[in-house]
């Protein structure tokens, strides 16, 4: 790969220089939330998308997640902007029929069981509010009209009643089965193959496939093939799975999250061992309960004194979870960035590549949003939103001032 | 410091026959049985409180109460655990068990580990195999062997392999002769097969004992004939049958169907005899090769696992020559047993847990990953992990129902309770 200057943006006039007779064939690595919405919007737009995914379709972090669509947990400043237009965008894709079925609204529950995690709830709720979200304050009696057999120990929460899930296996599985995409399973790309400065297209073991465009959507592998391994790092998440507490739709009336999660994701506490609580109660009747937040693990395997300490966690703030039992427990790999911020945007050097990576724990929220304007900008067309906070350009930048 | 010991999971033959063994030799074992009785598949007793022991060849009541005996004899040697049930082993290398006495996740660190967790029962899905009245013939043994009491009723047994006159054999002693026996095969067309089996005398004698008993009660053992579908009808079930080209129905309370059995290997961790922690199988959890087999090959674990830790030679010989012996009667009778395999309808359901079909497992891609078989198709997502499911998929897909690697635990669900309260002795 021979880096070029970083040139003209790719909102030429000549799309990737192909004659306009043929379709524009673009390449997405990854088949993860992200690059199957990248590749539904692209194929929409009638460009030729050939998928590759080293396993499958939910491979990674998408198929090993819970899926918050949700404002309320994020920090505040371009996430918490960004991800209510994400949701915004999955409640448009939820109205055309894209996503029926799929993504149901729900409340989110900040709650706090101490009175520095009261103070932290109160102060999130205010930036959440400034951001022009809706947040309804709710005292222990009414939260416990809400979601009975609520632990003593919780003394405030918010309730934030614009949130959403989806499960982001079900939201990938829905946009490649509504695309003409073509999928190549267990097709590990090890290289972008570039020419006189741009991607030609990409290597496959010791195939050579052309493209006219690549979309870099590999979550974690991402990293080697962009030669990013300082700044995306893996950070694991540990969760447990129940068995069904009802038989139709979520047991309880919304998403429980702890302040303890808020307290990770502003960055107050960075710790290995740190369990961020949530409590999410899925549309089948079972639980999802996490999670760890393990910096530079990327394996899968789960052990059972996290587990337990997540249980612990989990039945301090909602005792009837005793009554159910853990089907399983899995891991999941997030790709966190060195700044907090997913990377987003054209290569700072190579031209006729996109990057969409780094969603850390928000991609299922953002994803089909973020696939969608990486499909505009591979079009050459501009993003729906403002998404220069999350440039690739801004490493670049580091990197040449260090 | 206390010595660590050697677990043995599972009191079945192989579990009992490792345990004796390893203990014999001066090594201290921990026996896990998640059933309140050791015994396993074959030995299951009574129920407490309950005398009626259900018939079984002399020859398989010498070798249990051999092994009981032994198990006795090093009883200071053997920490035995019953109702507590192996959960797998974490990432952290620990072994996870649920004592479902004490309610209540622990976790150890053996020296070494043998898992001999049996077999589990295979069927060929028909429409209407999960109604209920509808049983595997290996659930209703034990029903049989814990109450000493046949379920009332019509009984209809169905499907394939040895299982099925052996039960008959033993409903019909037990007072409720099944109504007929019908075994998919047809091994009057294999005669070699058949002439190869007639030479272990063994197992033979005992096949001419269930046929002597099946003979008595005047049960009709029908070869080549198949159940292909059940349908609810008053308090019974309606059975289709298909001999031949010809259809027939025919009304019954109760129908058991058993299609062989295969080793029960759902988040079972993989075999290391070579680790740190040295990790064997044994019995039928290692290779369904039948209960006299199992205690080969319990035996020969064990011997690997002393031979590991430098305290005996390797296993005798003869267990091999035993086990291969074992293997070749079992080639044998799954060839003179061979059917055809026949495609359910589309809807006939696959996954019992999460409610899938043929045609949602059909539906998926060729080259579909573990995930997508798992997260999309919904397949081995349940309760059961895809123990139960797992053959029925790998039959009609043509490959194994891919697991999770590492495989996954817990491997049973366990209470979140239970869990929460993890205690984790790090004294060994
Ligand atoms: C425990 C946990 C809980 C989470 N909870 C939430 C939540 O509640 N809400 C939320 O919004 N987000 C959540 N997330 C985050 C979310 O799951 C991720 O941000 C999102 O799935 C990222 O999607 P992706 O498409 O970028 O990457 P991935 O899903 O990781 O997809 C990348 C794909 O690329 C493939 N690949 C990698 N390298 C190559 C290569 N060289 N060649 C070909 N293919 C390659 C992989 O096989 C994989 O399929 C959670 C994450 C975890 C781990
Ligand atoms: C349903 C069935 C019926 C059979 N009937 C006959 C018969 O009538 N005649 C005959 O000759 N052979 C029969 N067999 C075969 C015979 O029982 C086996 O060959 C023999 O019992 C195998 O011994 P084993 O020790 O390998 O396994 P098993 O005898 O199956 O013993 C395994 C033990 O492990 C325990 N266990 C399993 N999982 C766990 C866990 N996670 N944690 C703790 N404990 C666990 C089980 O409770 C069991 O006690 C039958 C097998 C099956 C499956």
């Amino acid at each position: 790969m021979k880096p070029t200057r970083f040139g003209p943006s790719l909102y030429g006039t000549n799309r990737f220089g192909m004659a306009s007779s043929s379709p524009l064939h673009v390449a997405v690595i990854g088949t993860g939330i992200v690059g199957a919405s990248a590749a539904h919007f692209l194929a929409a737009a009638g460009a030729r998308v050939t998928l590759l995914d080293a396993s499958g379709p939910a491979a990674g972090a998408t198929g090993a997640s819970d899926g918050a669509v949700s404002v309320a947990s994020k920090r505040p400043g371009p996430m918490m902007d960004l991800a209510r237009h994400a949701r915004a965008f999955y409640v448009r894709c939820e109205q055309d029929g894209l996503f029926r079925g799929l993504f149901h609204r729900r409340s989110t529950f900040l709650v706090a069981r101490t009175a520095i995690e009261a103070d932290l709830v109160a102060q999130h709720g205010a930036d959440l509010a400034a951001a022009g979200e809706r947040v309804v304050e709710v005292d222990r009696a009414a939260l416990l009209d809400r979601i009975p057999g609520l632990g003593a120990s919780v003394c405030a929460a918010l309730e934030i009643p614009d949130d959403g899930h989806a499960l982001g296996y079900e939201i990938t599985e829905r946009l490649l089965a509504t695309s003409r995409a073509s999928i190549r399973r267990n097709a590990p790309v090890s290289e972008i193959v570039m020419r006189a400065g741009r991607a030609c297209g990409v290597a496959v073991r010791n195939e050579f496939l052309p493209a006219d465009a690549v979309l870099v959507a590999a979550g974690i592998g991402s990293a080697p093939l962009l030669g990013l391994g300082e700044i995306l790092i893996p950070r694991k998440g540990q969760m447990a799975v129940t068995d069904r507490a009802s038989v139709a739709g979520p047991a309880i009336d919304g998403h429980l999250m702890a302040a303890s999660y808020l307290a990770a994701k502003r960055g107050i506490v960075r710790d290995n061992s740190h369990i961020g609580l949530v409590i999410d109660p899925l549309m089948t009747g079972q639980f999802l309960i996490g999670g760890s937040r393990e910096d530079h693990r990327s394996d899968h395997s789960t052990d059972a004194a996290t587990i337990a300490a997540i249980l612990r966690e989990a039945l301090d703030l909602y005792p009837p979870l005793a009554a159910r039992r853990v089907l399983r427990s899995f891991a999941g790999v997030r790709t966190a960035s060195r700044d907090g911020l997913p990377i987003v945007g054209l290569h700072p050097h190579y031209a006729g590549v996109v990057i969409a990576t780094g969603f850390e724990g928000d991609g299922i929220c953002l994803g089909p949003f973020m696939g969608a304007n990486a499909a505009r900008l591979l079009l050459g067309e501009r993003p729906e939103a403002d998404l220069s906070a999350l440039s690739p350009q801004r490493f670049a930048r580091v990197e040449a001032h260090a | 410091m206390r010595e660590a010991p050697i677990l043995v999971v599972g009191a079945g033959p192989a579990g009992a026959s490792a345990a004796a063994t390893i203990a014999e030799a001066g090594l201290p074992v921990l026996l896990i049985e998640q059933r309140d009785q050791l015994g396993g598949a074959i030995h299951r007793q009574p129920a407490a409180g309950n005398e009626e022991h259900v018939w079984r060849p002399a020859r398989h009541r010498r070798n249990w109460a051999a092994l009981t005996a032994r198990l006795q004899a090093s009883a200071e040697r053997i920490e035995i655990r019953t109702e507590t049930i192996f959960l797998g082993v974490d990432s952290e290398g620990r072994f996870l068990f649920d004592d479902r006495h004490e309610a209540c996740v622990f976790a150890r660190r053996p020296r070494a580990a043998i898992i001999a967790v049996g077999a589990i029962e295979t069927i060929r899905p028909f429409p209407g195999w999960e109604l209920p009245g509808v049983m595997t013939a290996g659930g209703a043994q034990v029903l049989l062997k814990e109450t000493g009491r046949p379920p009332e009723g019509p009984i209809l047994l169905a499907g394939g392999g040895p299982l099925l006159p052996a039960l008959a054999a033993q409903l019909a002693k037990a007072g409720n002769p099944p109504v007929a026996v019908l075994e998919r095969g047809r091994p009057w067309n294999a005669p070699a097969a058949l002439a190869r089996l007639a030479l272990s005398w063994a197992p033979m004698s005992e096949a001419a004992a269930y046929a002597a008993a099946l003979a008595a009660s005047r049960v009709p053992y029908r070869c080549g004939a198949v159940v292909t579908q059940a349908e609810p009808d008053g308090d019974g079930l309606k059975v289709s049958i298909r001999v031949g080209e010809t259809q027939e129905p025919l009304l019954v309370r109760h129908l058991l169907i058993h299609d062989g059995i295969a080793p029960n290997r759902t988040g079972i961790p993989l075999p290391d005899p070579d680790g740190a922690v040295p990790i064997l199988l044994a019995g039928d959890g290692r290779e369904a090769l039948g209960a006299d087999a199992a205690i080969l090959d319990g035996r020969r674990a064990a011997m690997q696992v002393l031979a590991r830790l430098g305290h005996a030679e390797r296993g005798a010989p003869s267990d091999e020559r035993g086990l291969q012996r074992a293997r070749d009667f079992q080639a044998t009778l799954a060839r003179a047993l061979q059917a055809e395999p026949i495609v359910p309808p589309p809807e006939t359901l696959i996954c019992r847990c999460e409610g899938r079909s043929h045609a949602d497992l059909a539906a998926l891609a060729p080259d579909a990953s573990a995930r997508e078989i798992r997260l999309m198709g919904r397949f081995g997502l349940g309760a059961c992990q895809g123990r139960f499911c797992g053959p029925m998929i790998a039959a009609l897909r043509g490959q194994p129902l891919p697991t999770a690697s590492p495989p996954r635990w817990p491997l049973r669900p366990v209470s979140v309770a239970a869990l929460a309260r993890l205690t984790i002795d790090e004294t060994e």
